[in-house]
């Protein structure tokens, strides 16, 4: 039985970049459960996409053993995502641990995910320990730093510990931090067994690894366990601990981190969050669980040329078995045929799936413009939910439309102050309130509409505040607006998959833009284009894209035929993520196209 | 040099001679071919290089040369004694006397008295000149080394010494010509009595300074309607001159169509030799090093100097005869696809081809499907519609 004092269970929250792959390195270096030579950069991102893409996306662990005053403790690293899209996993990881670390930039100080996810680690009642990093670099500020995360986030800055996941300095302090400021899990290894399922992953070879944080009792391999809220029984083949790689042990007992594989299928048979118990002696105070995932953001995938339909549908089954973040369903289009409705976690998440998707499951995809979800309220006064302007009921029946609020934090520069309240005005937030951080720094808290950041706010938001502004948000609840449906024609011809719903003041300005942008996604064609945008039957808004006189190649001779010949197989595949409506070839980028509002 | 089953060419066709001669004064800002200034070297070394690999070539291929084109480059700005030797080369491995056509291209004032002479007694036949524009500042946005005034003189010149058919290159689309000055160059030309004119839209490739100063935003490409207007006024104005469209850019008195241009149009075997020069003989097209230095290693250590080769499958032949062959006014020859092919095109490209002719685009006749006139203009289009057509496995035949 594991002596519950030496065991730490601790994940690393920070905001993007702030080095938290970095550091998780250094400590799994440190603790030698991986050398130098086995460590790839950045070891716990262990998806190609996640590495192109930079960040985390999954959860990642390793238990690390540490020697301290003559005695080994068991440091169990619980790595989360880095990204406000994934707050989600985060907070799945804080319920596993008794601590964090807050890792905070010594140069760039604390930003928007640092207040949120620390206020997450807060809230969970867990213990912090601030992790200044970065002091290696020569803008390095570490006391100032530590000092605003005091004012900031309340925490004591005296025992703020300074690191360099780079160098490695500071490591040593890092390490006896976390064994004397985080305490031991407590939980009765006697007890009936209540283990909380926080992670899951599928293995081609063993089926389903359930990452598990044990709270009382003992379960090890032939144990008959039930997973609660599935209401599913399975015998235990493996317990393990990963080191980082799993590795098999006697048993998992309170307090500890680990895994188990139990001849579960698939992931849809295991709930994230479910608590697990013995058969023979179950528990009756199950853990509290989470919340599901909120879908906010939703899109359509549909098959582009070259992929069918049926393609499509088995990649994003396979895909789903390993990542069950999103949720999809089948969905018809005039324009586009049959594909899927997708709900996501935010635009990154979307991302992330469209990239896996097309590259795991070797189809292209079609994806058309996000859209949030919005509550609509009937005159009989039903409500319901609708995620796709295609869903909106006849607008006679509508009493009102709610959109989604979120609230806020932008942590900006000062003198940024004006240009971020101009932005947020156009985007029709309501200023809450605004702090200072420093002489230099502001957190502003505005309550937005959703749809008004989705697509591109964080990209102007760095833009107006040089690259500095960091934003983070949740989503607070409905709140009815002006909403309407916009649609859009190409040669006279609604194209479905092109609608938007869109606050009644922005229409003239957001149809205008839409047809601009359209209009440059859309090549000339042998005929002149139409292009349209409508609310009901009036046309609010028009362009034409020209029809094309010219397009020949003035000189072919001997020397250019394979090159052209080659062109024409380019353009062939170019053609693949085309779709053909009313005659018009629009590409794939033009359903994108409603994403930037201001390019 | 590997050999494989002839799969596209009738043993007996004629087939051409390419030489490529890759220096140039200086080089001109829209030029993609490759070339050097020639400047102060030697030219010897590369030119005794290209007589081996023409007599190599020559004699290990089994169609007998019935044209031949230097190209460039500039082919006239060699000095006397290399030109001749040159010239030379194909009198020794070709039988000159069984030659349809003899092509050399010039410049204005590469050729004097004694170069135009040296070529009529080499037994060239035609000479294609360079005159792009009749305006002045025209010529110095495609930076060009010669004035208007150059060109009339150099015709004479050719005329003088009894240079048999003489074409003409012009150049529409340049940034500041308008359909006025347009209409006067082709007058200008129309005056000087070639056989031939070759009327090219200025074309922005990848790589010429032309191309990137566009990219900068430090040259006005010509409007898109402008150039369309453009060339339908050359068809009118060439036309009613008496010159015939044959291919989109090429206009010929009736019968001095450049016979040997035609084999690439119809997909005939062609022998390339020089620099950067491409062959094609028995579906194996090659390509040889476009570098002077490079070529002349290559051709002294290997015996020739080729860096690409690929073997023209069905599929690749399929939109060959297409892309080639609707550049004629003629058109795709129905019985060639179907002799190489081994199907009617009509059958295989079926609807997309119905598709293109409900538009007005292509004429279907008996023997050739043919662009339009309104096809013409957009036949990088039309072409591509057909060879986008998915190719049924039965296409695939047994290729023997
Ligand atoms: N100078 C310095 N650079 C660091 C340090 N830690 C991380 N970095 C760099 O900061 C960037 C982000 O680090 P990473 O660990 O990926 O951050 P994450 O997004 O929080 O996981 C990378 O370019 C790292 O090389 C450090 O202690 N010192
Ligand atoms: S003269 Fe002809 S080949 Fe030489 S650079 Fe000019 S355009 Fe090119």
């Amino acid at each position: 039985m594991p002596d519950l004092s030496l065991i730490r269970n601790f994940s690393i929250v920070a905001h993007i970049d702030h080095g938290k792959s970095t550091l998780a390195d250094r400590i799994l270096e440190y603790t030698g459960v991986v050398t130098k030579r086995e460590m790839r950069e950045q070891f716990l991102d262990d998806m190609d996409l996640e590495r192109e893409m930079g960040i985390t996306i999954k959860a990642n662990r390793a238990t690390c053993p540490y020697p301290y005053k003559g005695r080994t403790y068991m440091l169990n690293l619980i790595d989360t995502p880095g990204h406000v899209d994934f707050h989600y996993e985060v907070s799945r990881a804080l319920a596993a641990c008794e601590g964090v670390l807050v890792l905070v930039d010594a140069t760039q100080g604390v930003q928007a995910q640092t207040v949120a996810n620390a206020f997450a680690a807060i809230e969970a009642g867990l213990s912090i320990v601030l992790v200044i990093n970065k002091i290696d670099l020569p803008a390095a500020r570490p006391e100032d730093i530590a000092l605003e995360a005091e004012q900031v986030l309340g925490l004591d800055a005296s025992h703020a510990v300074f690191t360099s996941g780079k160098t490695g300095v500071g490591m040593d302090d890092l390490f006896k931090a976390i064994v004397e400021h985080i305490p031991p899990p407590n939980g009765d290894p006697q007890g009936a067994l209540r283990a909380l399922i926080y992670d899951a992953k599928s293995d081609i070879h063993r089926g389903v690894i359930c990452h598990t944080r044990v709270f009382d009792g003992t379960f090890k391999r032939g144990d008959k366990i039930d997973l609660m809220a599935a209401g599913r029984s399975f015998i235990i083949t493996e317990v393990g601990k990963f080191t980082p790689k799993p590795g098999a042990v006697e048993s998992l007992s309170a307090g500890e981190v680990g895994y188990f594989v139990a001849g579960i299928k698939t992931l849809v048979d295991v709930t994230i969050g479910d608590t697990l118990t013995l058969a023979s002696n179950p528990t009756d105070r199950p853990l509290p669980g989470y919340q599901p995932p909120q879908q906010m953001v939703f899109c359509d995938f549909y098959p582009g040329m070259g992929s069918t339909t049926d393609q499509l549908r088995e990649a994003m089954e396979k895909l789903w078995l390993n990542d069950s973040s999103y949720t999809y369903a089948t969905v018809g289009s005039d324009a586009l045929g049959i594909g899927f409705r997708c709900g996501f976690l935010g635009l990154l998440h979307m991302r992330i799936i469209q990239e896996r998707l097309e590259r795991e499951g070797n189809v292209t995809v079609v994806q058309t413009a996000p859209t949030v979800t919005y509550e609509i309220k009937l005159k009989d006064g039903t409500v319901t939910r609708i995620e796709s302007p295609s869903e909106l009921p006849d607008m006679s029946n509508i009493e009102e439309i709610r959109e989604p609020f979120v609230n806020a934090q932008l942590i900006i520069p000062a003198e940024c102050v004006g240009v971020v309240m101009q932005l947020s005005r156009e985007r029709r937030g309501r200023h809450i309130k605004t702090e200072y951080l420093s002489p230099t720094r502001v957190m502003m808290t505005y309550d937005l509409p959703l749809c008004e950041i989705i697509y591109d706010f964080y990209d102007k938001l760095k833009s107006c505040t040089k690259g500095y502004g960091t934003a983070d948000y949740h989503v607070r609840g409905y709140d009815p607006g002006d909403m309407v449906k916009m649609d859009i024609l190409v040669n006279g011809v609604p194209v479905d998959a092109l609608s938007v719903i869109v606050h009644r003041d922005k229409t003239l300005y957001r149809g205008r833009r839409l047809l601009e942008r359209l209009k440059k996604q859309i090549d000339r064609h042998q005929f002149e284009i139409p292009l349209q945008a409508a609310i009901g039957t009036k046309v609010i808004a028009r362009e034409t894209i020209k029809a094309f006189r010219k397009d020949v190649t003035a000189k072919c001779y001997g020397g250019d035929i394979t090159r052209k010949r080659k062109l024409l197989d380019k353009q062939k595949e170019g053609k693949k993520r085309m779709r053909t409506v009313g005659n018009v070839s629009i590409p794939q980028e033009a359903f994108m196209s409603i994403l930037d509002p201001d390019d | 040099m590997p050999s494989n089953p002839p799969i596209t060419s009738p043993s007996l066709a004629p087939c051409g001679l390419y030489v490529h001669v890759p220096f140039c004064e200086t080089k001109c800002g829209y030029c993609d071919f490759y070339s050097v200034a020639l400047k102060d070297r030697n030219p010897t070394p590369l030119v005794d290089c290209i007589g081996r690999e023409l007599r190599q070539r020559v004699n290990g291929c089994a169609h007998a040369v019935r044209t031949v084109f230097f190209g460039g480059g500039t082919p006239t700005i060699l000095p006397l004694s290399e030109l001749a030797r040159l010239l030379n080369f194909v009198y020794e491995a070709v039988n000159v006397r069984q030659l349809e056509e003899f092509t050399v291209e010039a410049n204005p004032a590469t050729v004097d008295d004694e170069k135009a002479e040296l070529l009529v007694s080499s037994g060239v036949s035609r000479v294609s000149m360079g005159a792009q524009s009749f305006f002045r500042n025209e010529l110095a946005t495609l930076e060009r080394l010669h004035s208007p005034e150059d060109i009339a003189p150099s015709v004479a010149t050719l005329r003088r010494h009894g240079v048999g058919q003489i074409n003409l290159d012009l150049i529409f689309g340049i940034p500041g010509q308008t359909l006025e000055t347009w209409s006067q160059s082709l007058s200008r030309a129309i005056d000087l009595g070639p056989d031939h004119i070759a009327c090219y839209g200025l074309t922005y490739e990848p790589g010429t300074r032309l191309t990137a100063m566009r990219r900068h935003g430090r040259m006005t490409p010509c409007d898109e309607d402008i150039e369309a207007d453009m060339f339908l006024r050359t068809f009118d104005t060439l036309e009613s001159a008496g010159y015939r469209q044959y291919e989109i850019s090429n206009y010929a008195k009736p019968g001095c169509e450049c016979r040997h241009n035609l084999l690439y149009w119809r997909n005939e075997p062609y022998i390339g030799v020089g620099p950067s020069a491409a062959g094609c003989v028995d579906g194996r097209r090659y390509k040889n090093v476009a570098d002077v230095a490079g070529y002349v290693r290559l051709i002294e250590r290997d015996g020739h100097a080729e860096v690409d080769s690929e073997i023209i499958d069905t599929e690749m032949l399929i939109v060959e005869l297409v892309m080639m062959q609707l550049r004629l006014n003629e058109g795709l020859s129905i019985a060639v696809f179907r002799e190489r092919i081994g199907v009617d095109p009509r059958d295989s490209f079926g609807e997309a081809l119905m598709r293109l002719v409900d538009l007005g685009l292509v004429t279907v006749s008996d023997t050739h499907i043919a662009l339009t006139r309104s096809g013409r203009l957009v036949a990088n289009t039309v072409v591509a519609e057909l060879a986008a057509v998915p190719r049924q496995a039965d296409l695939a035949l047994p290729i023997l």
